[in-house]
C-alpha cells in the first residue's frame, strides 16, 4: 500500500493490479483449487502420458468417490465445529455387516450396513451434544470401541461371509456408458447434490453453519442445539457407512484395515477445500475439489514409483503447502 | 458464599484441593488399580512393577509433551510420528557403537527433534493454519522420513541405554528403580518448568487467552515455538525409550498413529482441557500409566483382549461424560 489514503476512492485507484487480483481470488477460493487441480493433472500427464485419457480419469474418480464421501462427513461436522476420528472404523464396520448379510441379498446388506453408521454416529452425537465430551475424544473412544467390537465379532456373530454381494461389487467397481462412468461416482454425485442442497438451501443446513459460527446466539434464538449436533453426527455416520460399502465393493472382500488409510486424507480434503476446522465457514463444493486434488496427487505419486517413504513425505509437504497458501490468500487483512 | 466464613488456612486448603482435585483423583485411581492388580494375580513382585513402569515410559513421555502443547493452546497430531523418527534414528545409528557415541546420538536426537518440532510451531504461528492441520501434514512427513531411514524393522542400541530405560541391560527383568526415575525426573522437571518459570506460565497464558496474553506484552510466537520444542524433545525421549524396550526400530505408520491417539487420551484423562490453559503435567503421567495398565489388568481378569479395547474406549468416553455433566451442573448452579 502506498501511504495514507485521502479518501476511500483514491485508495481503490492507487492499488496495484496485483492487489486487485489477490482480492478477486480471495473472494473465490475455488478458483485456486481448480488451478491447482488442473496443474496436478497436467503434471501427472507429463509423467505418464497415458493418464490423460478416459481411463485415467475413471481411475482417479474411482479413488476419489469413497474419499469424497468420507470427506463430506468431515465437512458437515467441521462446519458445526466438530470432527469424526471414528469415521473410517464406521466405514469398516458397515462393510463387515454388509458382507456378512450379502447372502440375504444386496438390499438388506446395504440397509443393515448403513444402520451401523446411524447407530455409531448417533452415539457420537449423544456424547458430544448431550454429555459435552470433546469431539476429538468422543470419536477417538468410539473408534477404539468399534475396532474392539468388530475384531471380536469377526470370530462370533459376524463369522461367515467376507465377500460382498455381486450388486455391491458392481457399485464399487462397475461402470456404464461404454465403461466410462463408474457407478460409485454416480453414487457420489447423487450424495454431493443432496449434501450441497441441504447445506445451502435447507433450514437444517443453515442451523449447521449457525451452530458452528456462534453456538450461544443460536441457543438464545431458541434452537435445541443438541438436536442439530446429533443429527449432524448421525448423517456423518451414514455417509461413512456408504463410503465403507463402496470400498468393500471395490476390493470385493472386507478386512479390518479396509478404510484405515482414509482417515487423515478425509480431514485433509475438507481442510484443503476451505472448510474451517473451527466451524461455520466452508462448504462441500470445496471439499469435492480437495478430494479430487488428493486423489490425483495419489495417482501421480504412484506413477512416480518412488516408494512409500518419499510418497508420504511429498504428500505431507503438498498438503501443508496447500493449506498454508490457502490460509495466506483468504486471510482478511 | 460459605468461603467467607472459612478461616484463612482452611480456605487455602480448600482452594488447593479444588484446583488439584482432578490430579489427585487420577493418582488415587492409579493406586487403587495397582492395589487391585496386585490382588488379582497370584504373584505380584518386582517383575510386574518393572514391566508396568517401563512399558508406560513411551506413552508417559508423549503425554507430557502433548500436555505442554495442549496447555499452550495447540494440539500435536505428529508426536507419534516423531516417536517413530526418534526410534528408527536411534536403532539405525546406535547399533554396535561405542558408549560415548551412543549417548552423543541420543543427545543430538533429543535436541534435533526439539528443533524440528519448534520449527513446526513457528510454521503454525506464521501461517495461521490450525495446529491440527499442520501437525496432521507433518505426521505424514516425519513417518515418511522414518520409513526412508529404516525401510524395515531392525537395528539396535547399547545395553547401557536399555538399562537406563528398562532397568536391565537385556531388557528383561531387572530393577524398577531406573524406569521409575526415568519417568519421574522428566515429569517433575517439565512440571517445575511449566509452573515456576516465566516461559512456562506464558504457555498457560497464551493457552487460556492468546489475545489477552499478546496485549499483556507476551511474545506469543516465541512461547508457542517453545511449547512445540518441549513436545518434540519428549517425543524423542519416547522414541529412545521404545528402542530401549523393544531393542529394535519399527517404522510402521500405525504404531505412530496409535501412539498419537493414546497421547491425546492420556492428556484429557489427566485433567487437561483441550481448549488450553488448564491442567497440570503431573496428572497426565498417572493417566498414561493407567491406560497402559488397563491391558494387563483386563487380561488378568480373563477378559478377551478385543473386549479390553472396547472397555478402554467406554472408560475414556464415560470419564469424559461424567466430567461434562459435572461442568454442566456447576454452570447451572452458578
Amino acid at each position: 500500500m502506498s501511504g495514507p489514503a485521502q479518501s476511500p476512492l483514491v485508495d481503490v485507484d492507487e492499488r496495484g493490479s496485483m492487489a486487485r487480483a489477490r482480492e478477486f481470488v480471495a473472494e473465490r477460493p475455488e478458483i485456486i483449487l481448480i488451478v491447482v487441480l488442473a496443474a496436478l493433472i497436467l503434471l501427472t500427464g507429463a509423467i505418464e502420458p497415458a493418464y490423460l485419457s478416459v481411463n485415467g480419469a475413471r481411475n482417479t474418480l474411482l479413488q476419489a468417490a469413497p474419499l469424497g464421501i468420507l470427506a463430506g462427513a468431515q465437512t458437515i461436522l467441521m462446519l458445526t465445529g466438530g470432527i469424526d476420528l471414528s469415521i473410517t472404523m464406521i466405514a469398516t464396520g458397515s462393510a463387515y455387516v454388509a458382507a456378512n448379510q450379502s447372502p440375504n441379498g444386496a438390499a438388506i446388506a446395504i440397509l443393515l450396513g448403513i444402520t451401523v453408521g446411524l447407530i455409531a454416529g448417533s452415539a457420537n452425537g449423544t456424547g458430544v451434544a448431550i454429555f459435552r465430551v470433546n469431539p476429538l475424544i468422543m470419536t477417538l473412544a468410539m473408534s477404539g470401541i468399534l475396532l474392539g467390537l468388530f475384531t471380536a465379532w469377526t470370530q462370533t456373530i459376524l463369522q461367515g461371509s467376507t465377500q460382498v454381494a455381486p450388486f455391491i461389487k458392481l457399485l464399487g467397481t462397475g461402470s456404464f456408458f461404454g465403461n466410462r462412468i463408474p457407478y460409485s461416482v454416480v453414487v457420489w454425485a447423487l450424495l454431493a447434490v443432496i449434501l450441497i442442497w441441504l447445506l445451502k438451501r435447507s433450514g437444517w443446513g443453515r442451523l449447521i453453519y449457525a451452530v458452528g459460527d456462534n453456538e450461544v446466539a443460536v441457543r438464545l434464538a431458541g434452537v435445541r442445539i443438541w438436536q442439530v449436533r446429533v443429527s449432524a453426527y448421525a448423517a456423518a455416520g451414514m455417509l461413512g457407512s456408504i463410503a465403507g460399502i463402496l470400498l468393500a465393493g471395490r476390493t470385493g472382500a472386507v478386512d479390518l484395515q479396509l478404510a484405515t488409510a482414509f482417515l487423515l486424507p478425509s480431514v485433509a480434503a475438507a481442510v484443503i477445500g476451505g472448510t474451517s476446522i473451527f466451524g461455520g465457514v466452508g462448504g462441500y463444493a470445496g471439499t469435492i475439489l480437495g478430494a479430487l486434488i488428493l486423489s490425483v496427487l495419489n495417482s501421480m505419486l504412484t506413477f512416480l514409483n518412488v516408494g512409500q517413504a518419499i510418497q508420504q513425505i511429498v504428500y505431507g509437504t503438498i498438503v501443508l503447502a496447500l493449506a498454508w497458501g490457502y490460509a495466506g490468500l483468504t486471510r482478511r487483512t | 458464599m460459605t468461603s467467607v466464613a472459612l478461616t484463612g488456612r482452611e480456605a487455602t486448603w480448600r482452594r488447593a484441593l479444588t484446583r488439584n482435585g482432578w490430579v489427585l483423583g487420577v493418582w488415587l485411581l492409579l493406586s487403587v488399580l495397582l492395589f487391585w492388580y496386585a490382588t488379582l494375580i497370584p504373584r505380584f513382585g518386582q517383575f510386574q512393577v518393572v514391566s508396568i513402569s517401563k512399558n508406560s515410559l513411551p506413552l508417559a513421555y508423549l503425554a507430557i509433551g502433548q500436555a505442554i502443547i495442549v496447555i499452550a493452546g495447540g494440539i500435536d497430531l505428529s508426536v507419534g510420528a516423531l516417536l517413530l523418527l526418534g526410534n528408527v534414528v536411534a536403532a539405525r545409528f546406535m547399533e554396535d557403537q561405542a558408549l560415548g557415541t551412543v549417548f552423543a546420538i541420543g543427545f543430538v536426537l533429543i535436541v534435533g527433534i526439539a528443533v524440528l518440532n519448534g520449527l513446526v510451531g513457528y510454521i503454525i504461528s506464521v501461517s495461521g493454519v490450525p495446529d491440527i492441520v499442520v501437525t496432521l501434514a507433518t505426521s505424514y512427513i516425519w513417518s515418511g522420513v522414518a520409513l526412508w531411514i529404516l525401510p524395515s524393522p531392525g537395528g539396535g542400541t547399547a545395553p547401557q541405554v536399555r538399562w537406563l530405560f528398562t532397568g536391565s541391560p537385556s531388557g528383561i527383568g531387572g530393577t524398577f528403580v531406573t524406569p521409575i526415575l526415568m519417568m519421574l525426573i522428566p515429569a517433575v522437571l517439565v512440571y517445575l518448568f511449566s509452573q515456576r518459570t516465566r516461559l512456562g506460565l506464558a504457555m498457560y497464558a497464551i493457552g487460556s487467552d492468546s489475545t489477552a496474553a499478546r496485549l499483556a506484552g507476551l511474545d506469543t510466537r516465541r512461547t508457542k515455538v517453545a511449547a512445540y520444542a518441549v513436545g518434540g524433545a519428549m517425543a524423542a525421549l519416547a522414541g529412545l525409550a521404545t528402542v530401549a524396550i523393544t531393542g529394535t526400530g519399527d517404522p510402521r505408520f500405525s504404531v505412530g498413529a496409535n501412539a498419537t491417539l493414546n497421547s491425546v487420551a492420556a492428556v484429557v484423562l489427566g485433567g487437561i482441557a483441550l481448549t488450553g490453559g488448564v491442567g497440570s503435567v503431573l496428572g497426565v503421567v498417572a493417566a498414561a500409566v493407567i491406560l497402559i495398565m488397563l491391558n494387563p489388568i483386563l487380561t488378568a481378569m480373563g477378559i478377551n483382549p478385543n473386549n479390553a479395547q472396547v472397555i478402554q474406549g467406554v472408560l475414556i468416553a464415560g470419564v469424559m461424560m461424567v466430567g461434562g455433566v459435572a461442568t454442566m451442573m456447576r454452570e447451572r448452579r452458578a
